[in-house]
C-alpha cells in the first residue's frame, strides 16, 4: 500500500479521524457549539480532500475499496448532506434535555459507513460499511430517550435491520460458495458465465436483494419507514431518507453497471415488480396521511421506485439520470425535513398538517421554501425535480420500458394530490390563533434553507452544468 | 450577448424584487424599481436597434434548459430587423405606461402588485419577440396571456373585472389549442422548433398532403392555419374577438400597453415572423387577408354607435389589428409591421388620453355624459386630437403613412387584394368618423355630466401628461420613416424590413398610387366632416338616424349579438349538458363510475393498504418474509424458462 493509496483513502480517513477528534473533545469539554464546529470542520475537510484525491483516481485500494470519480461524486453528495444535517441538528438539539454531543460522533460514523458503501468493491467492505451506518442509526433514531415514539422507532429499526442484515450476510455467503469470490468485478464476470439456474447463486442473489431492499425502503421491505421517520428526530429522518438510502443506491448502481441487469437472469422482472410496487405503495399510502413526516416517508418510498425505473433502463444515460435525480431528491428532502426541523419545538416535532396550516401568514419565507421543496418532489417545471423526472422518463423511454414509464406517469399524478394538499394547508387560513408561535429561527438554519432553495431552483432552471459534471464523473463508470 | 440577455432580464429582476419585497420594502416606491428596469431595457433596445440598422443580425442560443436526443429546450435570441422594431415598440411603450401609471395608480391598494405584473408582462413580451425558437415563442405567448389575465382582473373584487379576466383567458384557449397543434405539427414534420431550421426546411414540405377526415389537406396550409388560430385568439380577430372589449375592465394603462400596443399585436408579429411559411400557401394567405379585412370592417361598424370611450377604442384596436392582418395576407408583411409600430403610439396615446379623461371624470366612461372637456384639460385634448388625426389617416401623421402603404400594396395584390383594398378604404372612412365622434362628444360642446363631476374636472398630473406628450410626438413622427417615394420620401422602413419580411412586387404606376392615396385621404376627411356635422353642427341627426334605421342601430349597438350567439350556441348548451346530462348521469352512477370511481378506487386501495401498516414490528417482518417468498417464486418462474 503506497502513499497514493493512502492519499486515495484520505476522505475516509478524515471522517474517521474527525469522529475520534470529536470523541476526545467531548471527553474534555462538553460544549455543544464546539462539538458542532468540529463536526462541521471534519466534514468540510473531508469534502475538500475529495478534490485532492481526484488526481490519483481511479485506484483500487486493497480489494475492498475502489476510489474512482463515481465514488468521489457520491462521497461529495454524502458529505454535503451530512453537513446540512449537522447544521440543522444544532438548532434542533440546542436547549434540549440530556447529553447532546455524542449525537455528532454517531452522525460522523454513519457518514463514514455511507462513504465506505459508495466506494465498496467487495462484500466485506459492503457489509462493514452497512453495519457502521446501521448501528449508528439505531442509536441516532432513539437518541432522545424521553421520546416514546423515538424509542419505539429505534427498536423497530434495530430488529428489522438486524434481520435484513442477516439475510444479506447469508446471501453473500451463498454467492461466495458458488463463485468463490467476494469482489464485485469478479462476481460480475463469473456470474454472467455461470448457470443462472444454480440454486446457490439464485438464493444468494435473492437474499442480497432483500437486504438491499430493506435499506432502500422499497416495497415490500418498506414497512419500517413511516414509523422510523415519524419517531426519529427530524434531522435524523432527513439523514436516513437521503444519505443512508443514497449510499445503498449508489452501491447497487455500481454493481449493476458491471453486469447488465437486463441480461442478468431473473433480476430484471424482480426489480421491475419492486419498482412498481414501491411507486404505488408509497403514493397510495401518502394520500390520506395527516402526519407530514409520514407523508415524506411514503413519498421517499415512491421516489426510490422512480429511481429504479432509470436504474432498470441501464446505460450511461441511466446512471446520469439516477444521479441527477438523487441530487434533486437530496435537496428537496433535506429542505422539507429542514423546514420541519426549524419548526419543531423542544418537546415534540412539528409534524402534523394542522401545525402547518396557515404557515404562510406567519412565516411567508419558510412556507415559500417548503412549497418549493414540495413542488420539486412533485416534479413541477422550473424545479430540480422536474428535470430529474424528465431524465428518468427519457431513460425509461430510451430503453422502451413502457410499463414502468406508464406507472411512473400515473403515480406522478397521484402524488400531486398529497403534495398540493400540504401546500394548500400552508396557504389556508389558520384554524385558530392558538397555533403555537413558531420558534425562533437560527441564522445558520435560515442560511442552509436559503442555499438549498437556490440550489433547487438553479438545478431546475439551469441544469446543463450539473449534467455535464455528471457525464464526466459518474457516467465514466460505464 | 450579455446585452441581449439583460433586455428581458431587467424587468424580470424588477418583478422578482417587487413581488417578494413589495409588501414590506418597496411599497409605494415600487415604481422606481420597475421604471429603472424598463428604462434600462429601453436603452439597450435602442442600442440593439442601431446595431441592426448597421446590418448586424444575431441568431444565437443563450442557454440550454435540457436536451434529450434531438429534442432540445433552449433559450436563444434572434435579433433581426423585425425583432429590433418590436423591441423599440415594447420597451418604449412599456416605459411610458410605467411612468403614466405612477400617477394613475397612485394610492391603489395593490400598487406594488400592479408594477410587478407590469414588469412580468414586459419580460414575457420581450421573451416572445426575441426568441429564436417556437418553444420560447410559445412560452412568451402563454406568459403574456397569464399577465393579461392577472391585469384584467386586477381589481378582482369587482365581479365584472374577474369575469372579463376569465373570459379573455378561456377564449384564448381556443386559439392557443390550434397554435399548440401547429407547433407540434412543425416539430413532427420538420424535426425542429428553431426558426432557422424551420424556414430553411419548410420548402421541402411543398406539395405534401396529410389525410384529415378523408380529405387530403396541404401540409403547409394546415400548419399555417393552425398557427394563425393562435394569432386569431391573441390578436382578437373574428370569431375570437369577444374578449378584447371586455378586457377594458382592467386599469387603463394596462389597456394601453397590453390590449393596444403590444400583446395583441403578438399575433401579427407571429404571422410576420413565419412569413416564409405563410407565403408558401395561397389558401392560408387568403384566409389571413379576408379574416383581417372582415374583422376590421366588422369592428369599425360596432365602434360607430358605442358610448363607452374605452370600448370604442377597443373596437378600433380590433379593427386596426384586422388591418395589419389584411396587409400580411396580401404579402405586405413589412407594411403590416409598419402599421403595428405606428399604431402602438397613437393607440397607446388614445388609451392613455381616455385614462386621463376618466381620471378627471371620476371613472365616468360614457361619452354622452362628457362634453366640453377641451377647456379643462388642454394637454389631454390636444394629444387626443393628434392621436385621432393620426388614426384617421390625415397626411403627415404616422397613421397616414402606414395605412396608405397597406392600402396601396393591397390594391396591387390581385383579385383578393382589390376586394380587401375596397374594404380597407371603407374602414378608413368609418375609423375617421368614430374617432372624431369621441372628439366632438367628449371634448367639444357643453358639459353634460353632473354638477359634482364638473366641479371636479381638472387636468391630470405631470406624470400622466408627459407620457401623453411624448406619445403625441410618436403619433406624429413615427411614420416619417416610411414616407413613400411617390411623395418624395425614401420609404426607409420598407427597405429596412426587406431582408426578413420581403416586399411584394408592385406593378401599378405612380398615377394609380396618387389615386389610391387621394381616395384614402378623401374618405378620411369625409369621415371627419360627417362626424362634425352629426355631433357638432346638427346633433339631432344621429338620433333620427338611429330611429329610422332601428334594426341596424340595435344590431350594431349589441355588437352583432355575437356574445349572445356564443352564449346561445356554446355556453348554454355546455351548461345545459352539464346540468341535465352529466349531473343526471352522475346520479345514474355511470360518470361516477368513471370520473369519481378512479379516485374512489384509489382511496379504497389506499385505505386497505393502510390497514397493513399496523405498527406491529412482527407484521413488518412478516411483510419482508412474504416479499422474500414472492421474489423466490418470481425467480423460479423466470429461471425455469
Amino acid at each position: 500500500m503506497g502513499a497514493d493509496d493512502l492519499l486515495a483513502l484520505l476522505p475516509l480517513l478524515v471522517i474517521a479521524a474527525a469522529s475520534v477528534v470529536v470523541m476526545l473533545a467531548v471527553a474534555f469539554y462538553r460544549k455543544h457549539m464546539l462539538t458542532v464546529q468540529l463536526t462541521l470542520g471534519g466534514l468540510a475537510i473531508a469534502f475538500i480532500s475529495l478534490f485532492a484525491v481526484a488526481s490519483v483516481v481511479p485506484r483500487k485500494v486493497t480489494p475492498l475499496i475502489i476510489m474512482d470519480s463515481y465514488a468521489l461524486f457520491y462521497m461529495g453528495l454524502i458529505f454535503a448532506a451530512s453537513f446540512v444535517v449537522t447544521i440543522l441538528s444544532y438548532g434542533y438539539i440546542e436547549g434540549r434535555e440530556g447529553r447532546q454531543d455524542e449525537y455528532y460522533i454517531l452522525l460522523l460514523l454513519a457518514t463514514l459507513g455511507s462513504a465506505v458503501l459508495v466506494s465498496s468493491n467487495h462484500f466485506a467492505s459492503f457489509f462493514l460499511g452497512l453495519q457502521i451506518l446501521s448501528i449508528s442509526l439505531y442509536v441516532l433514531i432513539a437518541y432522545f430517550r424521553v421520546s416514546e415514539l423515538g424509542n419505539e422507532a429505534g427498536i423497530k429499526y434495530l430488529i428489522l435491520a438486524a434481520s435484513s442484515a442477516s439475510f444479506l450476510l447469508f446471501g453473500m455467503a451463498l454467492v461466495y460458495a458458488q463463485l468463490g469470490t467476494m469482489e464485485f468485478s469478479l462476481i460480475a464476470q463469473r456470474s454472467t458465465a455461470a448457470d443462472m439456474r444454480s440454486a446457490l447463486l439464485l438464493a444468494g442473489l435473492i437474499l442480497i436483494t432483500v437486504g438491499a431492499g430493506f435499506k432502500l425502503a422499497v416495497a415490500p421491505f418498506h414497512m419500517w419507514t413511516p414509523d422510523v421517520y415519524e419517531g426519529a428526530p427530524a434531522p435524523v429522518s432527513a439523514f436516513i431518507a437521503t444519505v443512508s438510502k443514497g449510499a445503498m443506491l449508489a452501491l447497487l448502481l455500481r454493481y449493476f453497471t458491471l453486469v447488465d441487469i437486463r441480461t442478468f437472469g431473473p433480476l430484471f422482472p424482480v426489480f421491475t415488480a419492486i419498482a412498481i410496487a414501491s411507486m404505488f405503495t408509497g403514493n397510495l399510502l401518502a394520500l390520506f396521511q395527516d402526519n407530514i413526516k409520514r407523508i415524506l416517508a411514503y413519498s421517499s418510498i415512491a421516489h426510490l421506485g422512480y429511481m429504479l425505473v432509470a436504474f432498470l433502463a441501464s446505460g450511461a444515460l441511466a446512471v446520469a439520470a439516477v444521479s441527477y435525480y438523487l441530487i434533486a431528491y437530496f435537496v428537496a428532502i433535506l429542505g422539507a425535513f429542514g423546514v420541519i426541523t426549524l419548526m419543531s419545538g423542544k418537546v415534540k416535532d412539528a409534524d402534523t398538517l394542522d401545525e402547518f396550516r396557515g404557515l404562510a401568514g406567519r412565516r411567508p419565507w419558510l412556507s415559500g421554501i417548503f412549497t418549493a421543496m414540495l413542488l420539486s418532489l412533485a416534479g413541477i417545471p422550473l424545479t430540480a425535480g422536474f428535470i430529474g423526472k424528465f431524465y428518468i422518463v427519457t431513460a425509461g423511454v430510451g430503453s422502451a420500458l413502457w410499463l414502468l414509464v406508464l406507472v411512473l406517469a400515473v403515480n406522478s399524478a397521484i402524488s400531486l394530490v398529497y403534495y398540493l394538499r400540504i401546500v394548500a394547508a400552508l396557504y389556508a387560513r389558520s384554524l385558530a390563533e392558538e397555533a403555537v408561535a413558531a420558534p425562533h429561527l437560527s441564522l445558520a438554519g435560515g442560511i442552509v434553507m436559503a442555499v438549498l432553495t437556490l440550489l433547487l431552483v438553479w438545478l431546475g432552471v439551469y441544469p446543463s452544468p450539473f449534467i455535464r459534471m455528471l457525464q464526466t464523473t459518474v457516467a465514466r463508470l460505464i | 450577448m450579455d446585452k441581449y440577455i439583460l433586455i428581458p432580464l431587467l424587468p424580470l429582476t424588477a418583478f422578482i424584487i417587487n413581488i417578494l419585497f413589495g409588501k414590506s420594502v418597496t411599497k409605494d416606491k415600487a415604481h422606481w424599481v420597475a421604471i429603472l428596469a424598463v428604462l434600462g431595457s429601453f436603452v439597450l433596445a435602442l442600442h440593439t436597434f442601431t446595431e441592426v440598422l448597421g446590418g448586424k443580425t444575431v441568431n444565437q442560443d443563450v442557454y440550454t434548459w435540457f436536451v434529450s436526443g434531438s429534442f432540445r429546450v433552449s433559450m436563444g435570441f434572434l435579433i433581426d430587423q423585425l425583432t429590433a422594431i418590436m423591441l423599440i415598440v415594447v420597451t418604449s411603450i412599456s416605459l411610458l405606461v410605467h411612468i403614466y401609471s405612477v400617477g394613475y395608480m397612485h394610492g391603489d391598494g395593490g400598487y406594488y402588485r400592479f408594477f410587478s405584473y407590469l414588469s412580468l408582462f414586459t419580460f414575457s413580451m420581450l421573451m416572445l419577440v426575441m426568441g429564436n425558437n417556437l418553444l420560447q415563442l410559445y412560452f412568451g405567448w402563454e406568459a403574456v396571456g397569464l399577465c393579461s389575465y392577472f391585469l384584467i382582473g386586477f381589481w378582482y373584487e369587482k365581479k365584472s373585472a374577474a369575469d372579463a379576466g376569465k373570459k379573455a383567458f378561456i377564449v384564448n384557449r381556443f386559439g392557443d389549442f390550434g397554435f399548440g397543434l401547429g407547433v407540434i405539427m412543425i416539430f413532427l414534420t420538420l424535426g425542429s422548433v428553431y426558426y432557422a431550421d424551420i424556414f430553411s426546411k419548410i420548402g421541402t414540405l411543398q406539395g405534401q398532403t396529410i389525410n384529415l377526415l378523408g380529405y387530403d389537406v396541404n401540409l403547409i396550409t394546415l400548419i399555417a392555419l393552425l398557427l394563425f388560430c393562435g394569432a386569431v385568439g391573441k390578436s382578437a380577430q373574428i370569431p375570437l374577438h369577444v374578449w378584447l372589449p371586455d378586457a377594458m375592465e382592467g386599469p387603463t394603462p394596462v389597456s394601453a400597453l397590453i390590449h393596444a400596443a403590444t400583446m395583441v399585436t403578438a399575433g401579427v408579429f407571429m404571422v410576420a415572423r413565419f412569413n416564409p411559411v405563410f407565403s408558401l400557401s395561397e389558401v392560408a394567405m387568403n384566409v389571413v387577408a379576408v379574416t383581417g379585412a372582415v374583422t376590421s370592417l366588422f369592428a369599425a361598424t360596432i365602434a360607430l354607435v358605442q358610448n363607452d370611450i374605452k370600448r370604442i377604442i377597443a373596437y378600433s384596436t380590433v379593427s386596426q389589428l384586422g388591418y395589419m392582418f389584411l396587409a400580411c395576407g396580401v404579402g405586405a408583411y413589412g407594411a403590416g409591421v409598419f402599421h403595428l409600430y405606428t399604431h402602438a403610439y397613437f393607440k397607446a396615446l388614445l388609451f392613455l388620453g381616455a385614462g386621463s379623461v376618466m381620471h378627471a371624470m371620476s371613472g365616468e366612461l360614457d361619452i354622452q355624459k362628457m362634453g366640453g372637456l377641451k377647456k379643462y384639460m388642454p394637454v389631454t385634448y390636444w394629444t387626443f386630437l393628434i392621436a385621432s388625426l393620426s388614426i384617421a389617416g390625415i397626411p403627415g401623421l404616422a397613421g397616414f403613412f402606414s395605412k396608405d402603404e397597406i392600402l396601396w400594396l393591397a390594391y396591387n395584390g390581385g383579385p383578393v387584394g382589390k376586394v380587401v383594398w375596397a374594404i380597407g378604404t371603407l374602414v378608413a372612412a368609418l375609423t375617421a368618423f368614430y374617432s372624431f365622434r369621441i372628439i366632438f362628444l367628449a371634448f367639444h360642446g357643453k358639459f353634460r355630466g353632473t354638477r359634482e363631476q364638473e366641479h371636479h374636472l381638472h387636468e391630470s398630473p405631470k406624470s400622466m401628461t408627459i407620457p401623453l406628450i411624448i406619445l403625441a410626438v410618436g403619433a406624429i413622427a413615427a411614420g416619417w420613416v416610411g414616407i413613400p417615394s411617390v411623395v418624395g420620401g425614401s420609404n426607409a422602413i420598407a427597405r429596412f424590413f426587406q431582408p426578413v419580411l420581403g416586399h411584394p412586387h408592385v406593378h401599378a404606376g405612380h398615377d394609380e398610387e396618387w389615386i389610391v392615396m387621394g381616395i384614402s385621404v378623401a374618405v378620411a376627411m369625409g369621415g371627419i366632416f360627417v362626424s362634425w356635422v352629426f355631433y357638432s353642427l346638427k346633433p339631432g341627426i344621429p338620433r333620427s338616424l338611429a330611429a329610422n334605421f332601428k334594426g341596424i342601430y340595435t344590431t350594431l349597438w349589441n355588437k352583432y349579438y355575437i356574445d349572445e350567439l356564443y352564449d346561445f350556441i356554446i355556453i348554454r348548451p355546455v351548461k345545459w349538458t352539464a346540468v341535465n346530462v352529466l349531473m343526471a348521469v352522475t346520479d345514474g352512477a355511470i360518470i361516477e363510475g368513471i370520473v369519481n370511481g378512479i379516485p374512489k378506487a384509489i382511496a379504497n386501495l389506499s385505505a386497505r393498504l393502510r390497514k397493513l401498516q399496523t405498527g406491529y414490528v412482527q407484521h413488518y417482518a412478516m411483510s419482508m418474509a412474504i416479499g422474500l417468498f414472492v421474489i423466490i417464486t418470481l425467480f423460479l418462474i423466470a429461471a425455469s424458462k
